[in-house]
């Protein structure tokens, strides 16, 4: 493995300063996912009726990953991993502590949230590469490599809509995937398409952090896990429990779901 | 500090704002097939209607300037963009959550795409008046090379400033949209649209009423795109200049109201 050596070769050496830090991040939510108020309510008791209550999806987290480095977050439904995610990716804010990220990220979050329905995908190809930072040029050199990967060709003059929700998928993964930001961020999307574009999907990152990128990734799939990932961080109930050797990380999560498995 | 770094960032981005824009606009262009027609028939038929019954019905002799059909387009077009403008940024980010959600851009942008979108198919229903003035032969002052400009920027920092209020509250209060949606219709009334701001002066016998409803920035908006076409307009200048000033300050409110409900809008999202 190429990849291996050329990761440690550039993350073993200490100096090298770490593309993310946090320190220290928290973010605090409604228990019940009602903090809407009802206009009613704020002016007749100013406060909501639903009773009140928090919880810390995350407290107290702080770790660096360095250049090159493929961490896997580890951890059960709700411990906070794909929050911890977005709070990297910028797209929630930290009620506590910072998280300071030095390098573009491509984030494969809701792989289809750019897309609009009404336009064609040649449209949408621009539009969400556009988002993303490429510049108008930039997207014409990958339309081919794009198109190609997502095998939408014959279908670049449909409306968005009239895609099947696999094809929405592909289209959005082979467009984010051909952002050139040295940081990747994959929350749980390889679970989706059918058989033979999860191949395309495992090449494709494979490729990627073979180029040096910086991965974070999110899975429930321990084959996934360990496919991309050297280090692990285990996230129970907000807070980091391991963080080292993936090997070790999911370890510690298996020994502790199997302990709540028996009770 | 804080919104000086904010305002750099989106100037960085300002391509991506111009791509927002462009693409809203084809998503409205692309799903009607008459297209820029909607952006003008609603506006004149309003324009029509409201034509017929005070040039008509009434006869209101004290309505407005001559000839009020130009009046009134003018008056009618600006209020439209004032109008969807407010309303559509009302309801900017929960339209656009996923984007909000994936993409990590300056949050602002979505309120400001609208605002661009808007002002867009605003200008572009511009010749519309002209028409008019040709029709009605009342050719343009010199006035309208800085009148309209101006007025322009004034009503894009005013939709900014309100929009950024409004839709970073509208995430977290459920039934805010609604009360907008009065609330503009009881302003439209209220705002020297259908009429002029000096015949307040006639109609009400209170001191400084002209000042009080300076108040409202859209006053002085409107004014000023009609100084373009009517030069003898009998509105006092300060109704322009109480009018920017509010906008400023509206625009500095919404801004930092955004910025400080924006770690529990993006929660809620």
């Amino acid at each position: 493995m190429t990849v291996q050596s050329s990761t440690q070769a550039s993350g073993g050496a200490q100096d090298v300063r770490p593309v993310i830090e946090a320190r220290d991040l928290g973010i605090e939510f409604i228990r019940n996912r009602k903090r809407r108020l009802s206009l009613r309510e704020m002016l007749f008791t100013g406060r909501s009726s639903s009773p009140q209550g928090t919880f810390w999806a995350l407290k107290g987290v702080s770790f660096d990953v360095r250049p090159g480095e493929a961490v896997g977050l580890i951890g059960a439904n709700g411990c906070g991993k794909s929050t911890l995610l977005r709070l990297i990716a910028g797209v929630m804010l930290p009620d506590t502590g910072s998280v300071e990220v030095r390098q573009g990220v491509a984030p494969l979050i809701e792989l289809t949230g750019g897309f609009l329905g009404d336009l064609t995908a040649r449209d949408n190809i621009y539009l969400t590469a556009g988002l993303h930072g490429l510049s108008r040029e930039q997207v014409e050199e990958r339309f081919d490599e794009i198109v190609d990967f997502a095998e939408v060709r014959d279908r670049l003059d449909t409306p968005f809509r009239h895609y099947s929700s696999g094809m929405q998928v592909r289209l959005g993964f082979a467009v984010v995937t051909t952002l050139d930001e040295p940081i990747i961020l994959v929350d749980e999307v390889l679970a989706v398409g059918d058989r033979a574009f999860r191949q395309k999907c495992y090449k494709r990152m494979e490729e990627l952090i073979g180029h040096g990128r910086t991965l974070l990734f999110v899975s429930h799939s321990e084959n996934d896990l360990k496919r991309f990932c050297n280090r692990g961080i285990y996230l129970r109930h907000g807070e980091v429990v391991a963080d080292g050797d993936l090997e070790a990380s999911f370890k510690a999560y298996v020994k502790d779901s199997d302990k709540g498995s028996q009770k | 500090m804080l919104m000086l770094d904010r305002g750099r960032e989106l100037v960085e981005r300002r391509s991506i704002l111009r791509l927002l824009v462009v693409r809203d606009l084809k998503v409205r262009y692309s799903s009607s097939a008459l297209g820029y027609l909607w952006t003008i028939i609603d506006p004149l038929m309003m324009s029509a209607v409201y034509w017929l019954v005070f040039g008509f019905v009434f006869k209101a002799k004290d309505r407005g300037l001559d000839p009020y059909i130009v009046f009134l387009v003018i008056g009618v077009l600006a209020w439209q963009w004032f109008n969807a403008g407010v309303v559509d940024t009302t309801r900017a980010l929960q339209q656009e959550a996923k984007l909000v959600r994936s993409t990590n851009l300056p949050r602002e942008i979505w309120v400001l795409k609208i605002v661009g979108a808007k002002g867009v198919e605003f200008v572009l229903s511009l010749p519309v008046v002209g028409l008019f003035m040709v029709i009605q032969d009342r050719p343009p002052t010199w006035n309208a090379l800085w009148c309209v400009p101006l007025a322009i920027v004034m009503q894009t920092v005013l939709i900014s400033g309100i929009g950024l209020a409004l839709a970073s509250m509208a995430v977290l209060v459920t039934d805010l949209t609604r009360v907008v949606r009065i609330l503009l219709r009881v302003m439209f009334y209220l705002t020297p649209v259908l009429y002029s701001v000096h015949i307040l002066e006639k109609a009400f016998d209170v001191d400084g009423i002209t000042k009080i409803v300076a108040l409202n920035p859209m006053a002085g908006i409107i004014d000023l795109y009609r100084r373009a076409a009517f030069p003898d307009t009998q509105t006092p200048w300060h109704v322009v200049g109480i009018g920017s000033v509010v906008t400023v300050v509206i625009f500095f409110l919404g801004a930092s109201i955004f910025r400080r409900l924006e770690p529990a809008v993006l929660k809620e999202l």
